[in-house]
């Protein structure tokens, strides 16, 4: 919500160039998102279009000790994130 | 009484959800749905008419609730709120009071100056 450069000076800076763009978010709690920019400001507070959350769990097998990784998934249209969740923000991750 | 105002942040956007009945997802994994009375710009959010869920999915009817800002993790915007046009009232409303008693020298009656 401010007037914008078109140089990137700090950090904040590449979170711009991602805007309107789908953009990767690793939160706090094992929680990640997947989802569209439409707009972030320095506390890293965003709104994302057409997230997808991923929350993951280990549950440890109580006889063999095994780690079993488990995640859900869930859809939100239209999201406010709280910045001061947020760990990482990343262009989409590409698998291969 | 005075007020903090947040203009450079996204919480401007909450504030213009006034009215609209939304889902905040709050850090403690329940959730509280109901209609938004206020948003301040530390983004504590005062909710009414509300569903209340918690951790363990029991739900609870309130009749207003109180979230300290630090609480929150997620607010579900609504479908219908069109994102650019809210932020932009909101700063328009912003500007609006504090271009008040500026412009235009404030109370004619008390004006000393002379152009």
């Amino acid at each position: 919500v401010q007037p914008t450069t078109n140089t990137v000076e700090e950090p904040l800076d590449l979170i711009r160039l991602s805007l309107d763009e789908r953009i990767y978010v690793k939160m706090r709690n094992d929680r990640e998102l997947r989802g569209r920019l439409h707009a972030y400001d320095q506390h890293l507070n965003m709104i994302l279009g057409d997230v997808e959350e991923t929350v993951t769990t280990v549950e440890i097998d109580e006889e063999t000790y095994e780690e079993l990784y488990k995640s859900t998934k869930r859809n939100i249209p239209m999201l406010f994130v709280r910045g001061d969740g947020v760990v990482l923000v990343a262009p989409p991750l590409r698998v291969g | 009484m005075s007020r903090t105002i947040a203009e450079n942040s996204m919480v401007v956007l909450l504030q213009g959800l006034q009215g609209q009945v939304t889902t905040v997802d709050l850090k403690n994994e329940s959730t509280a749905r109901g209609r938004v009375v206020n948003v301040d710009a530390f983004m504590n959010i005062r909710l009414d008419n509300v569903l209340y869920r918690d951790r363990r999915g029991q739900l609870t009817q309130l009749q207003d609730l109180f979230i300290t800002g630090r609480n929150v993790r997620y607010v579900h915007i609504p479908d219908n709120v069109d994102i650019m046009k809210t932020i932009q009232s909101q700063l328009a409303r912003i500007h609006r009071v504090r271009n008040f008693a500026s412009h235009g020298g404030g109370r004619k009656e008390f004006a000393t100056k002379t152009k």
